[in-house]
């Protein structure tokens, strides 16, 4: 079930703003393990799973659904077509990629590139600018406007591909292995008794600066908040202390982000039933949910998990599943472990 | 038909970032009559209010604009200074700028062999003072100036100072004047300090709890030689925001303009702005969410001394804020 929900998640198109088929695909999954679903102004999804105590205590969970992507930004007088991006794109990354374009109906496009027998010595050596590449659907300007107009968005055309070892590759796994996470955790919590509410909120625009988590953490006004996302996996260029390993574990981050004691009882859970896990510093700005969730109403207590992930911001972004799997683990775990608890003592400083 | 002289008073006061007081009051003057009540917050944040039944419309339009702040004076009377707001070296060089008690000055730099060098901190403002004493009968550290440029209108054009973002007041005020059926509770807002990061609209939009923000502002054109490409262009609609890096438009808001619009036969354009924010930023993630839009006037020579609209824009800009209010 977890790589079939991947797959369909991943292979789900859902650039910031544009959240809605991500939805239907998260919708479909966790409502056998929800008491409710709801969707807010913003877009993000809520996945509801009622606590047991009298007057229950509210944790929040999450990750983001949105994918970084591309928008149209002009059709010029050929039918080709320019585009500006949404979130942080690596151009680099962009040149000769298959495209969709989710106009009044999905129309196939190439981003083409100049033939290196005509490239000029200087130009080997240079990255194309993302302003000078064109999409090429093969229609003539009229044609193109038939179905296609300005702020359309365009996402990357990429199945989940499965590498050998766990291992799968594709794009928009951040931070959609974080929404898989939340789908582990529903399940392990569906066969477990738990006092709190548990929101599993799988939010919008996130890559533009967590925009949709803001909002969704003042309407559910959280006691706990922790944001799933992913973080850099190791690979031979990176340095060590930057990174964590792929299969090792989900990472618990630790910061000016996270509430030190939701950090402290994350690892005591891990520690208590064998749950292979990392660590990951944040001096500062996550980056992350967790940096909006932290600060919204009165202030939340918030934790972060991370998974390691490789080539971030990349269509071939790439994770080991058994992480994802240890991660919700790790979630359930925690929830559980809050039975009979006084949040408010425990979070005390 | 233009209002000229209303334009004129709205460009040409005097109201950088934190210093709205004045042209708070030109636009309150402006308006009485017009709304069933009509307040300015703790920020300073004009809130003209059209009672209604309906739904509640937060309409924001910033009062703020950029200009410098006084940061040192020399023993020879010269004045160093920082940014308020996005003020770029090139734009600033050479021209004047104008104190809260109009005193003016140029803006002058030291020796310098590269104009790519060119940096604020190089850079001097000269009000004609002989000593540090004589330059502080007139300014001190702290004091605030806004840059000076005459109000033109000419056909279908305007330039001046400041059409950012006086020029969505006044598409605001003239649609206040205008508005004489909405089924809608309106909020119109004339925000401060949004050129230091939305931070009037913020905290209105936490009073006011709107169900739906508009803000007013303007926008880059990708029309003039070589510009970078963008498709809006001046003098051919008003523009309906798609994007920028502080909001996306919400699809329900940017539906209704786009129907509207389409609708009543206004012209427009859709826009990406790719760089800059406005209002909307901070009203959409205020409390749980607000599903907001913007208005925008395509605009050139942004954040200069000669910023050039178009009338015909303005005035499409006006009519669908209207018509969209009514709905």
């Amino acid at each position: 079930m977890l790589r079939s929900l991947l797959k369909e998640l991943v292979e789900a198109h859902g650039v910031t703003g544009f959240e809605h088929e991500a939805a239907k695909v998260v919708e479909k999954y966790f409502l056998p393990y929800s008491d409710e679903i709801k969707i807010d102004k913003m877009g993000s999804l809520y996945a509801i799973k009622k606590g047991k105590a009298d007057n229950p205590k509210k944790i929040m969970l999450a990750a983001h659904m949105d994918e970084i992507g591309l928008m149209v930004k002009k059709i010029d007088d050929k039918g080709f077509i320019q585009f500006t991006n949404v979130g942080g794109v690596d151009q680099r990354t962009l040149l000769t990629q298959e495209v969709i374009i989710h106009g009044k109906k999905d129309l196939f496009g190439v981003i083409g590139s100049k033939p290196p027998h005509i490239l000029e010595a200087s130009e080997r050596e240079k990255s194309v600018k993302m302003e000078d590449m064109l999409i090429d659907v093969g229609l003539p300007k009229e044609e193109v406007e038939k179905y296609v107009s300005i702020g359309d968005s365009i996402t990357i055309r990429r199945k989940l591909l499965n590498l050998q070892n766990d291992m799968v590759a594709g794009k928009a796994l951040d931070d959609r292995a974080g929404v898989a996470v939340m789908y582990e955790c529903l399940k392990e919590l569906s066969h477990m008794k738990h006092d709190c509410d548990v929101y599993a909120v799988a939010t919008v625009q996130e890559e533009v600066g967590y925009r949709g988590a803001i909002p969704a953490t003042f309407e559910i006004s959280p006691d706990i908040g922790i944001a799933i996302d992913v973080g850099f996996g190791s690979t031979p260029e990176l340095p060590k202390d930057e990174t964590a390993d792929l299969g090792k574990g989900p990472c618990i981050g630790f910061g000016a982000n996270i509430h030190p004691k939701v950090y402290e009882r994350l690892v005591k859970v891990a520690k208590e039933y064998n749950i292979p896990y990392q660590q990951d510093i944040y001096p500062g700005a996550t980056g992350t949910d967790a940096w909006g969730m932290q600060v919204t109403r009165g202030g939340v207590s918030t934790g972060l998990i991370s998974i390691p992930l490789r080539y971030m911001h990349t269509s071939v972004e790439t994770v080991q599943i058994s992480d994802i799997k240890n991660a919700g683990k790790l979630l359930a775990y925690f929830i559980v472990s809050l039975n009979g608890e006084d949040l408010e003592e425990m979070l005390c400083y | 038909m233009i209002n000229k002289d209303l334009l004129k008073r709205l460009l040409e006061t005097f109201g950088p970032s934190g210093n709205e007081e004045a042209i708070r009051e030109v636009i309150r003057e402006e308006i009485k009559g017009y709304a069933d009540e009509i307040k300015v917050d703790a920020l300073g944040n004009l809130i003209a209010v059209k009672k209604g039944n309906g739904k509640k419309i937060m309409v924001a339009s910033h009062m703020d604009e950029i200009g410098i702040m006084v940061t040192n004076i020399d023993d020879n009377g010269f004045i160093r200074f920082t940014n308020i707001g996005g003020v770029s070296p090139y734009t600033a060089l050479y021209q004047r700028v104008m104190f809260a008690d109009g005193t003016m000055g140029v803006v002058g730099v030291e020796k310098i062999d590269n104009m790519k060098d060119l940096t604020l901190s190089k850079m001097f403002i000269d009000i004609g003072a002989y000593s540090k004493e004589e330059a502080m009968k007139k300014v001190n550290v702290g004091d605030v100036a806004c840059f000076y440029a005459p109000f033109v209108q000419d056909g279908d054009y305007i330039m001046s100072k400041a059409l950012d973002d006086r020029i969505g007041c006044y598409v605001a005020i003239e649609a206040l004047k205008a508005l004489k059926n909405s089924p809608n509770e309106v909020y119109f807002v004339f925000t401060v300090q949004e050129e230091v990061g939305l931070r009037g609209a913020k905290t209105a939009a936490y009073g006011v709890d709107p169900d739906m923000g508009i803000a007013l502002d303007v926008t880059l054109t990708g029309d003039t030689p070589k510009a970078k490409t963008m498709e809006v262009k001046m003098g051919k609609g008003t523009a309906i925001k798609i994007k920028d890096n502080s909001v996306l438009a919400h699809p329900t808001v940017k539906k209704l303009m786009i129907e509207t619009a389409q609708e009543n036969n206004i012209p427009y354009q859709l826009e990406i702005l790719e760089g800059g924010g406005t209002d909307s930023g901070a009203i959409h993630l205020t409390k749980s969410g607000v599903p907001s839009g913007v208005i925008s006037v395509p605009c050139r020579y942004v954040h200069s001394p000669s910023e050039m609209v178009s009338v015909k824009d303005v005035e499409n800009s006006i009519q669908l804020l209207v018509k969209v209010l009514e709905k």
